[in-house]
């Protein structure tokens, strides 16, 4: 079965289940309001000091800002609730019904589920970013352009690469709960520009967990400057996760089918 | 003496809102709610005494689980009269929550990850029990429910029936008084019912505890209820001795046939309830049950034959299917 | 009382118990958690540096040991959250609790007060590893020493209120998460969470006097960072301690309404 097919098709099944309750999207909205109003608040004390941080203007922050938000509401959406079901179907044992369907697992466990209001954060992230480069009073060229979609999406892929090999490996030790924790607690540095950091705390957030490339490239993206080194960089690094993660889910499904057998 | 359980007129009503389908309804009832009362339990009346151990019967929604819950406190009534031991539940007093339990066999209260033994002593601390009484009454049930080597594992290491016994002693520690039983026995295997069972029948030899019990399982209600009340649309169908109940509403008896031509078509002696290996069930009128058995025997050549009343399950089907008809 | 007590230490024992089976899991929870207050301190020692080496009258250093408290309060004031009540609501679970001859809140608060110390002891080598990273100034004297430990306390409890509290919404209503989030998000800029309350605009920290929020973490902190009088110390515990009765007094008035209205819809 066409993997790229059955999303689509979980997809609509999703979004008209969720278009039912109306309300969620509200309250949703009014979440990710919440949420952007604290980001925009730490901005503001942030540059009642200086007005500039590590190099990045009150502009460039926000850009970053909302590629975090936009990033952020991916993750909820689509790439949390599959992992989150796969761990519950791991627990359970209710993945057999996954694994007996004729189509590829690791997709077919990728894109079960899809919560459609969280997309509401993913709104806000492009008004946020609409703003900045209003703001940013920059022309973006179409290879810039081009180049942020890019980043974004090999961002996104490497994202869902660490969510699938940790829940692959680790649902036997770790409660669901804390695992969301954890990404959330990590994914919360993405909120600004990983250059801040000290160099063992940027290493692991470009290595362990990529939020560098899958927030700060597509941000430097658009604010001129994005290397074409980064971008050839960022591209093998997106495939060695991919077929990393692969191995992991292999290994990880090798050891589900011993445990229930 | 006086009833420990006296129940008079009590009534439980819920306001539950009314949804038609479609969006339109949907938004509409989201400013005009249009609400619908259901009679969970209507107007109810019963008393029972001390020891007493009552088999509560009815099917699922019948009102059964809201009368334990009136009874327990947990549930206000909307009319009527309940008192527990001379207490109103609903206000529940902590000194009467001392005194009753309620056991539901689909909750469970035990540290998952922990063994049996550091729940029973969290229920000691909670019931303020006294250390020499606790370790007595514990090692009683233990005994009684042959725990003892299960007692050091942990909760979640347990069969669903080992947890159910264990969820028991723990709800019995505090030697309560009255004992509400909601379907104790729930998904259990049949050997694990029996010694649930006669666990319950000790406790209340021992101490004299009412005991008030609902089952999905007959075998329960046979082997512990002298007296049963039934209840069905939250109203009370029957309330007295079971063997009453069978009398009264069974209007049939079963006979069970083996003849020697297993072919032979009997649906002109009574109705055939089921055929196999040459045994025939027939299910006969009551009146005419002499009748027929005559008539078997002088036109067949009848290996064996019996003559059993309708099992309690049936008849409970009928009571309430009759009512429906009604 | 004494039952009180026996029931406390009972509660306490099996948390500690379960909750050391879970330690890896804890662990977790740990470092996810410690990831927001290093994100802050990073970004404002970054500031103090660009400044020429204070913020707001912090120096880095300052802001390491901040931070690094930080870590330690907030672990105190993890407590049964809002989505456990709605949790344990929907599930039925507080039928259960009720049938037992105690406020159910005795069980939350001895619970996750037996957790803290699982906690603690996993918590110390995290903050000796911040520390080494982030060479934190400390100024402790005894008294503070001694403030900080019931601070803290007071600050558990302040939350555990306050978060039952907002829990208890769900006896009325179960689209609660917004509220929620709502709550969370002024807690973060009027508790010191976000940054020390003195960075904050005037206005801000006037406000936040009159709320309960910064008797959760800035004061807590500062008993332990800053330097204070001790008189300031013991008028911080004293609006630690009314706190903890206007919250406690609220709670029991709420608690009736929602056992009303929990007996009336159904258990």
């Amino acid at each position: 079965m066409n993997p790229f097919k059955l999303a689509w098709t979980y997809f609509r099944i999703g979004m008209m289940n969720e278009l039912q309750y109306r309300v969620n999207f509200f309250i949703q909205l009014l979440q990710s309001a919440i949420a952007l109003t604290t980001g925009l608040i730490g901005l503001s004390l942030v540059f009642g000091q200086v007005n500039n941080l590590a190099g990045w203007s009150r502009a460039e922050l926000l850009a970053v800002m909302g590629v975090h938000l936009l990033m952020g509401g991916v993750i909820r959406s689509a790439i949390q609730p599959n992992m989150e079901r796969l761990m519950d179907d791991v627990l359970n044992g209710t993945l057999d019904f996954a694994l007996t369907k004729p189509a590829d697992a690791q997709a077919l466990v990728s894109i079960r589920e899809f919560r459609f209001w969280q997309l509401t954060d993913v709104l806000v992230g492009l008004v946020v970013i609409g703003v900045a480069v209003a703001q940013l009073q920059v022309r973006m060229e179409v290879l810039q352009v081009l180049a942020f979609i890019a980043a974004l999406i090999m961002g996104a892929i490497m994202l869902y690469c660490v969510w699938l090999m940790v829940t692959s490996i680790a649902f036997w030790v770790i409660r669901v709960n804390d695992i969301v924790n954890l990404f959330e607690g990590l994914y919360a540095a993405g909120r600004w520009p990983v250059g801040v950091y000290p160099d063992w705390l940027r290493t692991g957030l470009t290595f362990l967990v990529p939020v560098a490339f899958a927030v700060t490239v597509p941000a430097e993206a658009m604010t001129n400057r994005l290397t074409p080194e980064t971008m050839l960089f960022a591209a093998g690094l997106t495939l060695m996760f991919v077929v990393l993660a692969r191995g992991v889910w292999l290994i990880g499904l090798r050891s589900y089918s011993g445990a229930s057998a | 003496m006086s009833s420990v359980i006296t129940i008079s007129q009590l009534s439980k009503h819920y306001q539950v809102p009314e949804r038609e389908g479609g969006l339109k309804a949907a938004i509409t009832s989201l400013f005009n709610r249009k609400y619908r009362t259901v009679k969970a339990v209507n107007s109810i009346t019963f008393n029972i005494e001390p020891g007493e151990v009552v088999g509560f019967l009815g099917p699922n929604g019948a009102g059964k689980t809201t009368t334990l819950k009136m009874l327990s406190g947990l549930l206000h009534p909307t009319s009527g009269d309940v008192r527990v031991l001379g207490y109103e539940p609903f206000r529940r007093s902590y000194d009467y929550l001392r005194q009753i339990t309620l056991v539901m066999g689909n909750r469970n209260q035990l540290t998952w990850d922990l063994p049996a033994l550091d729940s029973f002593d969290l229920q000691r601390a909670v019931y303020g029990i006294p250390v020499d009484e606790f370790k007595r009454t514990r090692d009683e049930f233990i005994d009684l429910l042959e725990l003892k080597d299960l007692v050091n594992k942990p909760v979640r290491n347990l069969s669903l029936g080992e947890r159910m016994k264990m969820e028991i002693v723990a709800a019995l520690l505090h030697k309560p008084k009255v004992l509400f039983l909601d379907e104790p026995t729930l998904g259990l295997d049949v050997t694990m019912q029996r010694r649930i069972r006669v666990f319950i029948a000790e406790y209340n030899r021992r101490n004299n505890a009412t005991v008030l019990l609902t089952s999905h399982y007959m075998a329960d209600v046979e082997a512990l209820c002298k007296r049963v009340i039934v209840i069905h649309h939250g109203r009370i169908l029957f309330d007295g001795d079971l063997s009453n109940l069978v009398n009264q509403f069974s209007a049939y008896k079963t006979l069970s046939v083996t003849l020697q031509n297993p072919d032979t078509e009997l649906s002109q002696y009574g109705e055939v309830l089921s055929k196999d290996d040459g045994r025939v069930t027939l299910r006969v009128p009551k009146a005419q049950t002499s009748q027929v058995t005559a008539k078997l025997l002088s036109d067949l050549q009848v290996d064996d034959l019996t003559v059993e009343d309708a099992p309690v399950d049936d008849i409970i089907d009928q009571v309430f299917s009759q009512k429906e008809e009604a | 009382m004494k039952r009180y007590i026996d029931f406390y230490l009972s509660s306490m024992r099996i948390s500690i118990l379960q909750q050391f089976q879970y330690r890896v899991a804890n662990y977790f929870y740990m470092i996810g958690m410690i990831a927001e207050p290093v994100i802050y301190l990073v970004v404002w020692s970054t500031i103090a540096n660009q400044q020429g080496g204070v913020a707001g009258g912090y120096t880095p250093g300052e802001f390491a040991a901040y931070y690094i408290v930080w870590t330690l309060v907030r672990n105190m004031n993890i407590v049964f959250t809002p989505y456990g009540w709605e949790w344990r609501i929907r599930q039925g679970n507080l039928s259960m609790e009720l049938m037992r001859p105690m406020h159910p809140i005795h069980n939350d608060i001895a619970y996750f007060s037996g957790w803290k110390f699982v906690v603690i002891i996993l918590w110390l080598p995290l903050a000796l590893f911040l520390s080494w990273v982030f060479k934190p100034t400390f100024d402790i004297t005894w008294m503070e020493g001694i403030a900080f430990f019931i601070a803290i306390w007071g600050a558990y409890l302040i939350r555990t209120m306050l978060l039952s509290l907002l829990g208890m919404i769900t006896f009325w209503t179960t689209r609660v998460s917004a509220i929620f989030e709502l709550y969370f998000g002024l807690e973060l800029i009027l508790s010191g969470r976000l940054v020390p309350m003195t960075l904050m605009p005037q206005w801000v920290q006037n406000l936040s006097n009159y709320l309960p929020f910064k008797w959760t973490f800035f004061f807590p902190i500062e008993t332990l960072v800053g330097t204070m009088f001790i008189q300031e110390l013991v008028a911080g515990i004293g609006t630690q301690i009314l706190w903890i009765v206007i919250g406690a007094s609220i709670l029991n008035l709420v608690w009736r309404a929602a056992i009303k209205q929990f007996s009336a819809v159904g258990g």
